[in-house]
């Protein structure tokens, strides 16, 4: 209970905040209880520790103040530069690329050889042609029909 | 006067802001400097301070001082900081080194008095390594509070945390570090034991 009790003055506040009353009181239990004792040691000396480690600061350097004033006019630079800029600014090398790529692959589709058939060997195929499976070569002329109708006609008579 | 330097910073006027930085400086500093040992991450600390205080010079109402409305910011900033690093150790009472050792041993004689200027480097290695228990909130609060004799109350404001909440981390983080520092000393008075067997 009294273990408790002065471990619990120990942790409510620090080793400076404590009065003379109550310092007095935990050395006094720490004389007479071993684990008082190395809580109370333990106490002092982090106390100590904090108080080294609270005293170490960096100072700022004599540039600093022109280092963040620069930070500062490099970002009021960027806000004043509308979006669209912006976006330009960053994706400029990705939209360049692809822009490449695509006047390089329309200037090899010109270059190289064609492989796509010519417009005469193309105007070579009918819709007849592909459904009957005859080339342009075996269609009947329209002066074939009439002359054959006609010649049927004059069989006829 | 710190309410009519932050209208004209915020108008543009330049210089203005500048006296600000340089005015301030050493306390966003001394902020950071409680998170960080490093200069360098101190720097970046301070002057994401000041950028972030300059793009919100309109939030500032002059309620209460520019020095505490930045400290907040500050506080703040490093918290931020160090939780996105996730730099903090797991456990800190892993083997001292010989200094440390000989530094407990030099101290736990002896009344609360301060370190010499030459041990206040490894008494700060020491408290570091105390401090690495806690998480950065209870060790902003136990070192405002233990380390600069700051109270409840300026520890509240400087957080934004309640007073009961502040209170509350405090006495959870110092139970915290007695502890660790007990399992130092028992650990330390084991080593000198089986040195003099």
């Amino acid at each position: 209970m009294k273990d408790k009790h002065i471990t619990e003055i120990l942790d409510n506040a620090s080793m400076s905040a404590l009065s003379e009353s109550e310092l007095n009181e935990v050395r006094a239990h720490a004389l007479e209880c071993g684990p008082c004792r190395s809580a109370y040691e333990a106490a002092r000396m982090s106390a100590v520790v904090l108080k080294s480690r609270a005293q170490t600061t960096i100072e700022p350097s004599p540039f600093f103040q022109t280092r963040v004033m620069a930070a500062i006019r490099e970002q009021r630079e960027v806000e004043s530069v509308p979006a669209i800029f912006r976006l330009w600014k960053s994706a400029k090398v990705l939209v360049s690329s692809m822009a490449l790529a695509t006047v390089a692959l329309g200037a090899l589709s010109f270059a190289l050889p064609g492989t796509t058939p010519d417009d005469q060997s193309l105007s070579a195929y009918s819709a007849e042609s592909v459904i009957m499976g005859q080339s342009a070569d075996d269609q009947i002329t329209y002066e074939q029909v009439l002359s054959t109708i006609y010649e049927d006609d004059d069989d006829a008579r | 006067m710190d309410f009519d330097l932050a209208r004209q910073a915020q108008d543009g006027d330049e210089s203005a802001f500048a006296e600000i930085v340089r005015r301030y400086s050493p306390r966003v500093f001394s902020v950071a400097s409680r998170f960080f040992r490093q200069r360098s991450l101190v720097e970046e600390a301070a002057q994401e301070v000041f950028l972030k205080a300059y793009t919100q010079l309109g939030s500032f109402e002059g309620r209460g001082s520019l020095e505490g409305w930045l400290t907040r910011i500050a506080t703040n900033t490093c918290l931020n900081m160090v939780r996105s690093s996730k730099r903090r150790p797991e456990s800190t009472v892993s083997d001292l080194t010989d200094d440390e050792q000989s530094w407990l041993d030099q101290h736990s004689v002896g009344d609360g008095e301060q370190p010499s200027v030459e041990s206040s480097l490894v008494a700060t290695d020491l408290a570091d390594r105390l401090l690495s228990v806690l998480s950065p909130e209870d060790q902003q609060a136990l070192l405002m509070i233990d380390g600069e004799d700051a109270s409840i109350k300026e520890v509240a404001e400087a957080t934004g945390w309640s007073e009961s909440k502040v209170k509350v981390r405090a006495f959870r983080a110092r139970k915290k570090v007695r502890e660790a520092m007990e399992k130092l000393l028992g650990r330390n008075n084991k080593q000198l034991n089986s040195a003099a067997d």
